[in-house]
């Protein structure tokens, strides 16, 4: 039989056994003076509880030990001897949490059948069709998650539910007031803003560009081009290109944060702007583009607007992006600091590029010539890339755009 | 029935012989004074129509709920009162009015919150039962039966800590001697030697209830003060000056550092319990004949025979009359409490918020 | 940092205030000499001596009177009740007296006191000395409750109690007394009302208090790794102010939530909150608010049945697990 400290008051979590009055190996009756133990109140005498051989002594006199601990054993020759300690007094797990249920009230409905508030909510406030969301909860039930998926994947084409929501055409005044209430792309849109601002801390790089070689290029077929294509060669096939190379070089900047992981891939999958007007902003993907050729590049670029446009792009079509390129150049601005598309890390602003005097070393002289230069903008999530990386990619955008041969690459 | 009418004595041969006896009486009270004495006057009077026009209100329907009067009870606040500084403290129960008066409150915000308006001194949220003037020393009138003992007894001691000198004055009626907080709070006090005065106003009935049946002992108070080692002490609850002596001697002791009091007075009240009882469980003749020991009467003929003028006797009830009619015409006036009160003074902080 | 118990943390707590402020004293039964039944206050009546850390009788309506008359006129005392349970015997003093008269006397009486007690159950001590009682202070207008889980907060929300100026209610819980925790050198003081987030999480939030915290945090690990859902615990810390913030903030991004208390299954905290939620964060839940509590009974003493009884780790698991999908 084990001895074992004993509770000596209330949560008083320690004893000393201050004297054993008998050794190791000596014979004990029952009742017999045992030992003492002592704290700074009490002192106790603890008798024998059976007869028999102490046969072992695991605490010394004078140590200090938890209630409960074993202090030495006495072998009362019963084999079977009762170990009133351990085995039993271990709970058998199933008694319980579950004899515990409370009563509760049995509903007839299968879950699946449920739209739980959150559930409902999210579904009124963007007018979606309850039919098409995937229910992954018990049951098949339909979650919140499964709604908020649903709904970043349809994102893109959730224009086609809308029933023409914006006039803007012809603003009505009442008041001196016309409002316009945002269309579904246009709350999509909204909230991935906010919450990519949210979620990224943005950090904006800019670099000038000289588009001197691309200009060559571009002039060299350009009359040709746009007959044969439909559409004019603008310079973002040329950056996109070049923007595959320094990605190439720079892999971290194609990639995903989840949660405190950095995912880089393999691939480009390039997903291009695109402006629907007043309605919104998607941004469909094309992929693999480092295999496609500059010509291969602007085709595809001008079929995707096209087919985003037209509202013709399936779900699929938009997922997947690793990088995203913006085109703002058309009117002519300067700059412009993008807003990342989620989850990415990278995202690219092209803007107007004009002629304007800079200066060249001709010979060891400065000399002021006029070339076309353009400032390409990269917003970075500075969570997981820093200034110098995303410079230095800059930098070798910029090197790749100013010194490749476009004009062989066409042809 | 309770006369609250001054009758103008003319002069005549029952003054000569009244003058006779004032001066031997000079001689008796001398140990109190005429000032003090004529401050007692005005605190018992003070009290007394107080208290009867809180009953002609409750009539007229401009003091709701329930109040509980102290007519007939008024010389042991007088008494009490006169023998206290101005920093000590006193607790009373619900039947209070008078407590709270004789430590110097206004009439107006007595009268104002018995009818529930702005001007009452708890703004109308406390009522009769807890009129309350911390800035004179009134700790607070307590509705629970023997809840305030204990309490006045932490009062005590932290005056006692503070080695500020002040005293305790804790008044509770008869019914209290029986329950639990009673006992622990003298004991309490005894232990630490509290300078608390806790004064039991022997009335004859715990609300319907002859006190002598329910209670153990003769003298519900001064029968448990030897379990607590003290002193039994009983005085006239109806004679001031009595009173005024026994508080006085108890709060020298209790300034000493010398412990707690507990003080019997006997008493009556006038009234039922609270204004919804007509107190018909009293016996033929016994109000008649403690009618005829009216502390007001008493003390009257005590000035008398002191030899203070009928004119001051007089005049000084006069004042009071009118103040009390000057408060009540106040007290009705004053609006009631704005809706936007409700909601202060749960905190500190003057607001009740619970949550952000 | 030191690292102490929990129930050195009380000692500790009260000794900064003490010396602090001349004006805090400490009652209460055998806290003086004797250290407290629970030794949870060793060393202060060594160091403030009988003046202010004093042993009284067994009379807790004497002893919160008294307090709370001391607290009326000027000083700031801290009362003990040896056992939560035994609040019942003084109920009159907490909820008619010190909690109603600020509020019955408009503002004209001040009661900054402190209340600590010894609550809840895991000591096998039986039903009178074992209930969780923090809600029947929570529904008392005119209180704050206070609920500390690590010894941290026990000096921090003590020392923030003993400064209140209003009157607040206490509550250690006996079965943390030997938890260790690290506490920051110099003055310690913590904020009433306002919880923390022990733990972040996006697919439930678990709301506890006291014991019940470092179950749910325990729990939530096992979560983590058996079945990758992810707890958020917040510690509620304070019934009365309650931080409703905090918990809406964590429920709008889980859509979850689940309560953990040791209150028997009738008007617990846990129906508060869980009440306070459905009605003002309703469209932003997923799932039901669910509560795990301690079933309607008295607490029995049996060490087995006690552990069953009150919320267990295994519990707190098995039911996000049954709830969450």
């Amino acid at each position: 039989m084990d001895i074992i400290m004993p509770q000596l008051g209330e949560t008083v979590a320690e004893g000393t056994l201050t004297v054993w009055h008998k050794s190791e190996g000596d014979d004990v009756v029952t009742n017999e003076l045992l030992f003492e133990i002592g704290t700074d109140k009490v002192e106790m005498e603890v008798p024998a509880p059976v007869s028999g051989k102490l046969e072992k002594i695991f605490v010394k006199a004078g140590e200090t030990v938890e209630v409960g601990a074993v202090l030495g054993r006495i072998n009362s020759g019963d084999a079977s001897n009762d170990d009133q300690s351990s085995e039993e007094s271990e709970k058998s797990p199933s008694s319980s949490p579950n004899n515990l249920a409370e009563k509760q009230y049995k509903s007839n409905l299968s879950l699946s059948d449920h739209l739980s508030p959150a559930v409902r909510r999210l579904i009124a406030e963007h007018k979606l069709d309850s039919s098409k969301i995937n229910g992954t909860g018990r049951d098949g039930r339909i979650k919140k998650s499964d709604v908020l998926e649903y709904m970043n994947a349809n994102k893109n084409s959730l224009h086609e539910l809308s029933s023409g929501s914006q006039n803007a055409d012809e603003p009505k005044f009442i008041d001196g007031k016309s409002i316009i209430p945002f269309s579904r792309i246009r709350q999509v849109t909204a909230e991935h803003m906010v919450r990519s601002k949210t979620i990224s801390p943005h950090v904006n790089q800019g670099i000038e560009v000289d588009f001197s070689k691309v200009d060559s290029a571009r002039k060299s077929i350009s009359s040709d081009w746009k007959e044969r294509e439909g559409f004019s060669l603008t310079y973002l096939p040329f950056i996109i290109k070049a923007l595959c190379g320094a990605l190439a070089d720079f892999p971290n900047l194609n990639s995903h944060i989840e949660e405190n992981n950095l995912i880089v891939f393999k691939d480009v999958q390039l997903a291009v702007a695109v402006d629907l007007g007043l309605e919104g902003l998607v941004t469909p993907v094309i992929r693999d583009i480092s295999s496609l050729s500059v010509t291969e590049i602007a085709r595809s670029v001008s079929s995707i607007a096209r087919l985003a446009r037209k509202g013709s792009l399936k779900p699929e079509d938009f997922k997947g992006g690793t990088y995203t390129v913006t085109n703002n150049g058309a009117l002519g601005t300067l700059y412009t600091t993008p807003i990342i598309n989620q989850p990415q890390v990278g995202v690219l602003s092209v803007d107007g590029v004009a002629k304007r005097p800079i200066v060249v070393d001709r010979d060891g002289e400065d000399n002021i010539v006029v070339r076309p230069i353009g400032v390409i903008t990269q917003a970075f999530d500075h969570r997981a890339i820093d200034g110098a990386y995303s410079a230095a990619f800059l930098k070798r955008l910029k090197d790749i755009i100013e010194n490749h041969d476009w004009t062989s690459l066409l042809s | 029935m309770v006369k609250n009418r001054v009758k103008k004595k003319k002069v005549s041969n029952q003054k000569i012989k009244k003058t006779a006896r004032a001066k031997s009486a000079n001689k008796r009270n001398d140990d109190i004074g005429e000032e003090l004495r004529l401050k007692m006057w005005r605190y018992q009077l003070e009290v007394r129509h107080v208290e009867q026009r809180a009953h002609d209100l409750f009539f007229q329907n401009l003091i709701k709920g329930t109040s509980h009067l102290a007519l007939g009870q008024e010389a042991i606040a007088a008494g009490c009162a006169a023998s206290m500084r101005e920093d000590d403290y006193s607790f009373c129960t619900y039947r209070g009015h008078a407590h709270t008066l004789v430590r110097g409150a206004s009439m107006e915000g007595v009268l104002g919150e018995l009818m529930g308006k702005q001007c009452g001194m708890l703004g109308g949220k406390g009522g009769s039962m807890h009129l309350t003037d911390v800035e004179k020393g009134a700790m607070g009138s307590y509705a629970i039966i023997g809840a305030h003992l204990p309490i006045a007894a932490g009062a005590a001691w932290s005056a006692q800590y503070r080695k500020s000198g002040q005293v305790a004055f804790c008044f509770f009626g008869d019914g209290t001697t029986n329950i639990g907080a009673f006992h622990e709070a003298i004991n309490f006090a005894a232990i630490w030697k509290l300078p608390v005065i806790f004064v039991c106003e022997n009335n004859l009935y715990m609300e319907y209830t002859p006190i002598s049946e329910v209670t153990a002992v003769e003298h519900p108070a001064a029968d448990r003060a030897s379990a607590y080692g003290l002193e039994p002490i009983i005085v006239d609850g109806n004679d001031a000056d009595e009173v005024f002596r026994v508080a006085s001697k108890a709060t020298e002791k209790a300034r000493a550092g010398a412990g707690p009091s507990l003080i019997e007075a006997k008493t009556y009240r006038h009234s039922g319990h609270s204004r919804a009882d007509p107190a018909t469980y009293r016996p033929k003749g016994e109000l008649e004949k403690w009618l005829k020991r009216d502390p007001i009467k008493l003390y009257r003929v005590r000035l008398e025979e002191f030899g203070t003028s009928d004119d001051v006797i007089s005049s000084i009830e006069e004042e009071v009359m009118s103040e009390v009619d000057k408060a009540t015409e106040v007290a009705k006036q004053s609006p009631a409490p704005s809706e936007s009160s409700l909601l202060t003074q749960v905190w500190a902080d003057g607001g009740s918020e619970w949550r952000n | 940092m030191a690292e102490l118990t929990y129930r050195e943390a009380v000692a500790d707590g009260i000794a900064q205030e003490m010396e602090r402020d001349p004006n805090v004293v400490f009652l209460g039964e055998d806290i003086g000499k004797a250290g407290g039944v629970f030794k949870a206050t060793v060393g202060l009546y060594d160091q403030f001596g009988p003046d202010r850390v004093r042993d009284t009788p067994i009379s807790e309506q004497a002893i919160l009177g008294a307090a709370m008359g001391a607290a009326m006129t000027g000083l700031k005392p801290i009362a003990e009740i040896m056992f939560s349970d035994f609040l019942a015997v003084c109920w009159d003093i907490v909820a008619n007296q010190i909690a109603k008269s600020r509020y019955m006397t408009d503002g004209q009486v001040n009661v900054p006191l402190v209340i600590r007690t010894a609550n809840g159950g895991g000591a096998r001590f039986g039903a009178q000395h074992s209930q969780s009682v923090e809600n029947w202070s929570m529904m008392i207008p005119g209180l704050k409750v206070v609920a500390p889980s690590t010894p941290r907060d026990v000096k921090g929300l003590l020392a923030a109690a003993v400064r209140d100026p209003d009157p607040v209610m206490f509550f250690e819980q006996k079965s943390l007394y030997p938890v260790k925790g690290e506490i920051p050198d110099g003055e310690c003081i913590e904020e009433l009302g306002k919880a923390k987030v022990v733990r972040e999480g996006s697919d439930v939030t678990i709301v506890a208090l006291a014991a019940m915290v470092p179950r749910a945090v325990e729990a939530a690990d096992r979560l983590k790794t058996e079945a990758n859902i992810s707890v958020g615990v917040i510690d509620l810390r304070s019934l009365v102010p309650l931080d409703t913030q905090t918990i809406f903030k964590e429920v709008e991004k889980t859509s979850r939530l689940i309560t953990v208390e040791e209150n028997p299954r009738l008007c617990g905290w846990g129906a508060e909150v869980s009440s306070i939620v459905s009605e003002e964060l309703f469209w932003n839940l997923d799932m039901p608010i669910v509560r795990v509590t301690t079933p309607h009974i008295p607490l029995p003493s049996a060490d087995e049945l006690e552990d069953i009884a009150i919320p267990s780790v295994e519990k707190i698991f098995q039911t996000v697990l049954r709830s969450v999908d």
